[in-house]
């Protein structure tokens, strides 16, 4: 009797609750539609019906100009690229700097990794402008390299440190075994090691390769030459030229939405692992 | 350890190391190249900052003069100062607790809906995911004059909430908070997520055959259970919003005037608008400086709070 007075009890919560939460998630969602409808209208029709989408109001011409005055293709290989000279750094660089420091015993190792992490909450803002003077002296302004380097030197503390917690809770007699048969260190840690950090990699990748992709200051600050502007620097010029009043509203709502349609596809496609790798790097952090 | 075991394993363990000592050193190697990209990208320029900011380095000039604090006294003394000062602590107030309040408020929804959840949590998740120069247009937009904030005022007949949102002295910073909450809030949900399931279910399960009301099970079970994921959560986001450039940058470049103008967006203006490059460093040891204290005394207070809560 009790107990069927507490299901229903539960019940009528959790009804209430997804109630509330409809709501919630119809009100976080309407900036998105406000972008998504008006990508796809004529400039008039945004002022007129901001939230709705006629049949016979539909058009890509938005889309397809802010696609062409963007140089679409141009910026997403730029972005691709750096995106990746950046994560090979951060991956190839922070798996064997954690691999080292979780199986080294040396307390010298230890201090440098308690350092690591305490420079992990570090302003970027309090080395770059000496950085991009460097950067300058080097001839690694307005190179891809250059900027990979940024981002690498920038975030490879925050990567070590997950390498490194993950590691750490793999049974080192793993390594063991492997010294027993002859395997060198980085044979250990070629063929026994970097298979099993598949996952902490996808959350590395995850965790880094997003901001990576989607920044501004880096790009704006280290590619001063137009041809080699990422998606989100080209975006931002872009928009700019209309001005502060930003007056051609349908060309703002075709922009955003194919700079951010690569990020949309990926994000559809692996939701699971992107919600998977937040919080395993929370759970650590 | 099995250190002495594994010499035997070496045939040439005569050389002059032993072999702790000659594996210490190849772990060393692992670590080496990592770690000269952090000091020479990373660490080697903040040590530069802290230097030069004590002089009139001007980042070309080959000879830079040791100036003491004067570029200190010049950027604090500066007639718009105490503004951005005042801006990047309001804006913190606007935003750290805000964004802890919903952020977990909508976990502990997320957590007792069971599977409909994970939508809610794909829902919350996705702006992080948008550059946020795309968020920081999008929101522009919404909060123009002709923007979909004052249409849904004006059609419900709240004419008079109508307003330039982001053109006003007192509206502006609030605006700002309410997009970043809106960009950020599903990345500090999941954080606190991970912390309410790893609160045993039977807690929950006993404290309800004893009749605790939901508030007293949030204030006096749930808190002190997560208060891990409380402090980080609001060390990272106050640490974030202070260094946050992109969103106020492409929102409102601390217009109008410097209403909403930041410690870290000056930072940028020095150095690359007005190109006062020791003025820029000066504040950027500022930003650095204010980020540091205030982590460090809420990590004093919080953790000294979940010392006693638990």
């Amino acid at each position: 009797m009790r107990k069927k007075k507490m299901l229903g009890y539960h019940r009528r919560r959790k009804l209430l609750i997804n109630l509330v939460m409809l709501l919630i998630m119809l009100a976080l969602l309407m900036p998105l539609w406000y972008v998504l409808n008006n990508a796809f209208k004529a400039e008039q029709e945004i002022v007129r019906r901001p939230l709705v989408l006629r049949p016979q109001d539909f058009t890509m011409d938005s889309v397809i100009r802010a696609f062409r005055a963007l140089k679409y293709p141009a910026r997403f290989l730029n972005s691709s690229i750096i995106l990746v000279v950046s994560c090979f750094f951060l991956v190839t660089l922070g798996s064997a700097a954690g691999f080292g420091i979780a199986l080294s015993n040396s307390r010298f190792l230890n201090r440098i990794y308690t350092i690591l992490v305490a420079i992990i909450t570090l302003p970027f803002q309090l080395a770059m402008v000496p950085l991009i003077f460097m950067l300058k002296a080097m001839g690694l302004i307005n190179s891809y390299l250059g900027i990979a380097l940024v981002y690498t030197g920038w975030f490879l503390p925050f990567v070590i440190f997950l390498y490194t917690g993950f590691i750490r809770t793999i049974p080192k007699e793993l390594e063991e075994s492997g010294r027993v048969d002859g395997c060198s260190l980085l044979q250990s840690y070629w063929h026994i090691y970097l298979p099993l950090l598949k996952s902490i990699t996808g959350t590395v990748l995850i965790l880094r390769g997003v901001p990576i992709w989607n920044d501004l200051l880096v790009p704006m600050i280290t590619l001063t030459r137009s041809t080699l502007a990422t998606l989100p620097l080209k975006l931002f010029s872009f928009i700019g030229q209309y001005g502060a009043s930003m007056t051609r509203w349908n060309l703002v709502f075709g922009g955003t939405f194919v700079v951010s349609l690569p990020i949309l596809i990926v994000f559809l496609a692996l939701q699971r692992l992107f919600i998977r790798g937040v919080v395993s790097g929370a759970v650590k952090g | 350890m099995s250190d002495t075991s594994t010499i035997r394993n070496y045939k040439g363990s005569r050389r002059k190391w032993s072999a702790t000592t000659r594996r210490r050193f190849s772990c060393f190697l692992f670590v080496l190249p990592a770690l000269l990209v952090i000091l020479v990208f990373f660490l080697f320029p903040m040590l530069r900052s802290l230097q030069y900011s004590l002089t009139d380095w001007d980042g070309i000039g080959k000879e830079a003069k040791w100036v003491g604090l004067e570029n200190f006294i010049w950027v604090v003394t500066e007639s718009s100062f105490r503004q951005v000062f005042i801006n990047t602590f309001y804006l913190i107030i606007l935003y750290v607790p805000v964004l802890n309040v919903i952020a977990l408020l909508l976990a502990i929804a997320v957590y007792n809906v069971g599977k409909v959840g994970n939508v809610y949590k794909s829902i919350l998740f996705f702006p992080n995911v948008l550059s946020m120069t795309v968020v920081a247009f999008i929101w522009k937009i919404i909060y123009s004059y002709n923007g979909i904030l004052n249409q849904l005022f004006r059609a419900f007949g709240l004419e008079s909430l109508a307003q330039d949102w982001l053109g006003q002295a007192g509206t502006v910073l609030p605006a700002m908070s309410v997009s970043i909450i809106w960009f950020a809030i599903g990345y500090y949900l999941l954080i606190y997520l991970a912390g309410l399931y790893n609160v045993p279910v039977e807690i929950y399960e006993s404290a309800e055959v004893e009749g605790v009301n939901p508030v007293q099970k949030l204030f006096r079970i749930t808190i002190p259970l997560i208060a891990p994921s409380i402090t980080i959560n609001i060390i990272l986001s106050t640490i974030g919003i202070i260094t946050l450039f992109d969103l106020p940058f492409v929102l409102t470049r601390g217009g109008p005037g410097y209403m909403s103008e930041t410690i870290a967006l000056r930072v940028y203006s020095y150095a690359f608008v007005t190109l006062q490059t020791s003025y820029a460093l000066a504040m950027a040891v500022i930003l650095g400086i204010f980020a540091i204290t205030i982590t460090l005394i809420q990590l004093r207070f919080l953790r000294r709070r979940e010392d006693v809560l638990l």
